[in-house]
């Protein structure tokens, strides 16, 4: 016969450890960390409480500002690198305002109307911050190669952190301020404190996903998203919407600076870039892009963190940094999609 | 990974794996729910020019993709020369002897002809960092082989008087015949052309036909042209696989599917009506 | 645009060895051997016999030490250059490898934590000093072996991802290192690397290279540890083989990968590149500089390490000079390393003392600290304005300067391609049914294929074959076989 011999084979397909050793390991992994979760709640109710508590409490003002680096890679692929520092920007610009205009000392029901206003001008400033360098920086590079507005990005980061460093603005250290929480406490965590993040955040993470999924602004996102000339030709206004998405991130850590400043009592120039790499890789641990699992992500990471810094089998806060950062390289060999994330193959 | 079931060697079919260049056993492709390509099984012969064709859509590139090793089929294994490569990662692939060109001409273009072609024979290479900044003698030779060679090759697609131009400069013709030269340059058995003649006049397709058996013959290798454009291929193809929406719909000689009433569908009769409903 | 690289059309047997380039090959080579010779003479011979005023005004503006801080700091960026300029791969935490060799010197140079021991290789320090003290040289190779084993390691699980996460990868592996050092006066319960004080009183790059243990050496050869003036020399002579190694690295084949990767990875790979590989080597030589470096810095300049020297700034001011100087141009990153060393570390409070001298501002206090948002903005305005940096390298004026269209088109044409793709897949599993059953009339088999497979007996299965399943007599039409007979039956 002369036909193409294509009626099948008897080879077998060659079976492959790969695969199967990097499941096992993944596995391995997740159970060992499971494991830890275990042993910490049995060997330290107490403290494992405590912890769970804390981690909430930081894993909300996480999602906050996952939320900023998901949006923003999510409509023009750039990691914003100043966007943590945006966040430490906003902490300090709400710790001046409630502590030295509004005359904010120890935490009453008083408080609440200076923590509006102060939640308003700092969202307000974020965004104004985040739409700013939007439309001086990364908009001229969008045609540009993709290390050029990652390299700005890196640029205004450095800009942040070094205004934060005057001493008129915050100085080079952490700068404690005289703001005195009051209530019940549990297992060392100020019931308060928990319930004023929570109070702040859901809505607005709530409002978050009602706007991108809901209204027509966040349509428009999503098809920017997926793509930019697609809807220019659509009649979506890109660059608008992309600096919405910019205000929305900015307005994000706005608040989660107002929050931190209020959690921590203290101001910090660095905070930005630790807190941006925690942020960042829970915004990679649910999936880049992908807004629940930026909360997800966040939430998850605040506990792991506080589990290492308060439970009984914890490394302590001396390597919390490590641990997250293990977490990401982790994250990067076994599931680099993240939890709700899709893998994306280049096409040719 | 999964296989087909073993089946009886019945005689006088000769096991496709060990008689073709490259054979893809039983394909299927799923992205989610989707199924992008459904059981495809396909053979290139040795020294042959085969095309795979189909209208938009039909996963050709899905296909395409699979063979040269950038999606891991969902089902199914590819074979080269014998040798299961279901999971062998592109670079090595290409080291094997599975050389591509680029629908959408995909050269370096900060690289001079050269030094495009000489990229493409890295894995022939051996010398590394050390002889490199010392300059060995054995590098050197290397280098100086590598550099004729490339030459040479550049020589053989007719643009041997660009080697030291930046490919971003060369006229849209000849960035097509760098894109051969680079590829020729692995030493391929098996030559995978993307779309090779989009953009070209009848003319330049008549030539590229000629151009294609010369390649064939002169390199000693098989070339599998991947087109929707069916003018082209029933000239050149000595066998032809039509794809229409992640199905083989027919496989044979060019008259063969000129005649095929699902060809004929496929590309004038249901999708026809299809597409334009969506371009509307 | 320049249509050529520097190489006409010749049929010649190498590029390098066609007449015209020879001559400006040398110029820049030559150039650095005598600006390094003519500082040391300057330092050494030449200041001391100018007049006051203008002896005080090089001093102040150009003292030794910054000169010497400005080649280590050339290390860094050609190292750095190696990764981002030549592979196109940004890493924001280099200062980690600076780091490491920081504390390798430290490790090997030093009598850190009462080291009771002591250990000697081929140096003047005396003899009966406890502590481990192996010479420069050496402890040079090994710290930028062991910086390249790390990177390495860091490298590996990162390498095979998108950019941009390895940019952020590697800033973790910057923040990460410097904690491990902050904590290493207890690591499980062994004092690693002293913490946060660090390792201090390391031995100076002086009692190495020629001095071994006998003073009868001349003086221009055994090098007193406490000149800053020798030490021109020594870095510069560093310097000027990581120049050579970056210059001859990318001529060859890994050079050429390199930039086939920076160009377009997806091609580089489908071309036999190993990207993983390839990209490691890039990662492991730029770490093997800042190992380099780092040395060079811990014993030629500060003489001691310390946590808190290793800040994501370090990282950033490195990456900036690569920028500043022209990514991938070796000459030019070795300028812009000169100019923000000079800038960081004496340039601006001198800038400063001549405002205040003008105009009294009291700017010399205020200036040198807003040097993050000079080099943060500074940052941000090359990337606007002069991306190619100030000596650009001749391709990527080209890939800067302008938006790579062909790239563009592709990626257009390919979600148009994966759109219609995925389409015609869910017109096919869904709402097109008719159509599909209609399909399944015409073709039998189609409808077929599974359970054709499954019997697998008769043949060519689950395909439809034109010329009709199962005939096995198709010899004769075969048009392009008949066509070419000359090239033999193509099926067998």
């Amino acid at each position: 016969m002369t036909a193409l011999a294509i009626g099948g084979t008897n080879r077998k397909a060659k079976i492959r450890l790969g695969p199967i050793v990097e499941r096992v390991l993944g596995i391995l992994i997740l159970l060992f960390a499971v494991y830890w979760i275990v042993i910490n709640a049995i060997d330290g109710p107490d403290q494992f409480v405590g912890s769970v508590l804390v981690g909430l409490q930081n894993g909300a003002l996480y999602a906050l500002v996952a939320l900023g680096y998901t949006m923003v890679y999510g409509i023009i692929e750039l990691i914003n690198f100043a966007h943590g520092d945006l966040f430490m920007l906003a902490s300090i610009v709400a710790a001046n305002l409630m502590v030295n205009v509004l005359g904010v000392g120890d935490l009453t029901t008083a408080t609440i109307l200076p923590l509006i206003v102060a939640l308003v001008v700092c969202m307000a400033f974020g965004a104004f911050v985040n739409v700013s360098a939007e439309f001086l920086a990364y908009r001229r590079l969008r045609t540009a190669p993709k290390l050029a507005p990652l390299m700005t990005a890196v640029g205004l980061s450095f800009v942040f952190r070094g205004i934060a460093q005057q001493d008129y603005i915050n100085g080079s250290t952490q700068k404690n301020w005289p703001v005195n929480w009051g209530g019940p406490i549990i297992e060392g965590v100020y019931v308060y404190k928990l319930l004023l993040v929570l109070v702040v955040t859901i809505p607005l993470l709530l409002a978050m996903t009602y706007i991108v999924a809901r209204t027509r602004r966040g349509k428009a996102m999503r098809a920017v998203a997926q793509d930019q000339d697609g809807a220019r030709l659509m009649g979506i206004n890109v660059n608008g919407t992309i600096s919405f998405t910019f205000a929305l991130g900015g307005a994000l850590a706005g608040a989660a600076g107002v929050l931190y400043f209020l959690v921590q009592t203290q101001t910090y120039y660095d905070t930005g870039t630790q807190l941006g790499l925690i942020a960042f890789t829970a915004a990679v641990l649910g999936g880049i892009g992908n807004l629940t699992g930026a909360v997800v992500g966040g939430v998850a990471i605040g506990l792991v963190q506080a589990l290492n810094e308060g439970g009984a089998h914890g490394l302590g806060s001396n390597w919390s940094q490590s641990l997250v950062f293990i977490i990401l390289i982790v994250l990067m060999v076994f599931k680099p999609e993240g939890i709700f994330g899709r893998r994306t193959t280049e096409k040719v | 990974m999964t296989q087909a079931p073993p089946r009886p060697e019945t005689a006088g079919t000769p096991d496709p794996v060990d008689v073709n260049a490259l054979y893809a056993d039983h394909i299927t492709i799923r992205f989610g729910g989707l199924v992008a390509v459904n059981d495809v099984s396909f053979a290139i012969p040795p020294r042959s020019v085969v095309s795979l064709i189909g209208p938009n859509g039909a996963g050709k590139t899905t296909f395409f993709n699979v063979l040269t090793g950038l999606y891991e089929p969902t089902e199914g294994a590819v074979f080269l020369e014998g040798r299961d490569i279901t999971v062998v990662p592109p670079h090595r692939r290409a080291a094997m002897g599975l050389a591509r060109t680029f629908q959408n001409i995909r050269l370096f273009n900060l690289m001079t002809a050269e030094e495009n072609v000489m990229v493409a024979m890295h894995s022939h290479l051996r010398s590394g960092i050390m002889s490199t900044v010392l300059r060995l003698p054995g590098q050197r030779r290397e280098e100086r082989e590598a550099r004729d060679a490339a030459r040479e090759l550049l020589e053989f697609v007719g643009i041997g008087k660009a080697e030291g131009e930046l490919a971003r400069n060369l006229s849209y013709g000849d960035q097509r015949r760098l894109e051969v030269a680079r590829a020729l340059a692995l030493r391929p058995k098996i030559l995978l052309l993307d779309e090779p003649t989009a953009g070209m006049n009848p003319q330049e397709s008549e030539l590229f036909n000629q151009f294609v058996y010369r390649v064939r013959d002169e390199k000693d290798l098989s070339v599998l042209l991947i087109e929707h454009d069916m003018s082209v291929i029933m000239k050149v193809s000595e066998r032809i696989t039509v794809l229409d929406r992640g199905n083989l719909i027919a496989e044979g000689t060019p008259d063969d599917i000129r005649n095929n009433q699902q060809v004929i569908e496929a590309y004038l009769g249901k999708t026809g009506t299809r597409e334009g409903r969506r371009r509307a | 645009m320049t249509t050529t690289l520097q190489r006409p059309p010749a049929t010649g047997r190498g590029p390098r060895r066609s007449g015209p380039g020879a001559v400006a090959r040398f110029r820049w080579p030559a150039g650095y051997v005598v600006v390094i010779v003519l500082l040391f003479l300057l330092y050494q011979s030449i200041l001391p016999t100018l007049v006051t005023p203008v002896a005080n005004g090089i001093a102040s503006w150009l003292p030794v030490a910054t000169i010497n801080e400005c080649l280590m700091w050339a290390i860094m960026a050609l190292g750095l250059n190696v990764v981002v300029g030549y592979a196109g791969l940004l890493d924001l935490g280099y200062v980690a490898f600076w780091a490491l060799g920081g504390y390798t010197a430290g490790w090997l140079m030093a009598a850190p934590f009462n080291w009771t021991w002591n250990v000697h290789l081929a140096t003047a320090v005396p003899g009966d000093y406890p502590g481990t003290h192996i010479n420069f040289w050496f402890v040079i190779i090994i710290a930028g072996v062991l910086c390249a084993i790390l990177g390495i390691i860091i490298g590996a699980p990162t390498l095979r991802l998108r950019g941009d996460y390895l940019a952020l990868v590697t800033l973790g592996f910057g923040e990460v290192i410097t904690q491990f050092f902050r904590n290493s006066n207890n690591i499980a319960g062994l004092n690693v690397a002293g913490g946060d004080g660090g390792i201090s009183s390391i031995d100076g790059i002086g009692t190495g290279p020629f001095h071994v243990v006998d003073k009868s050496v001349p003086q221009a050869l055994s090098i007193d540890s406490t000149s800053n003036t020798y030490k021109i020399l020594v870095l510069g002579l560093l310097v000027g083989v990581c120049i050579f190694v970056s210059l001859r690295i990318r001529e060859g084949r890994l050079g050429r990968a390199w930039l086939a990767i920076r160009e377009d990875e997806l091609a580089a790979s489908m071309m036999g590149v190993p990207l993983v590989r390839a990209k490691l080597s890039a990662y492991a030589v730029g770490a093997f500089f800042g190992g380099i470096g780092g040395v060079a810095n811990a014993s030629g300049i500060t003489g001691a390490v310390s946590p808190s020297g290793f800040d994501f700034g370090k990282s950033v001011l490195v990456l900036l000079m690569v920028v500043l100087g022209g990514m991938g141009n070796v000459w030019g990153v070795t300028i812009g390393a000169f100019l923000l060393a000079w800038l960081n570390g004496n340039g601006l409070k001198q800038i400063g003392v001549q405002l205040d001298s003008w105009f009294g501002w009291g700017a010399e206090t205020w200036l040198p600290r807003y040097n993050f948002v000079i080099l943060g903005l500074l940052l941000v305005l090359m990337m606007l304005f002069r991306r190619e940096g100030l000596i650009p390298e001749k391709r990527t004026k080209a890939l800067l300067r302008t938006p790579n269209r062909t790239e563009m088109e592709s990626v257009g044409a390919d979600i148009t391609e994966a759109e219609a793709e995925s389409e015609a897949a869910e017109a096919n599993s869904g709402d097109d049914a008719a159509i599909a059953s209609a399909a399944r009339d015409v073709s039998p088999v189609l409808g077929q294929a599974p359970s054709a497979r499954d019997d697998g007996a008769d043949g060519p299965d689950g395909v439809v074959r034109a010329d009709g399943a199962g005939t096995s007599d198709g010899t004769g039409a075969d048009p392009a076989a008949r066509r070419r007979d000359e090239t033999g039956d193509v099926s067998r």
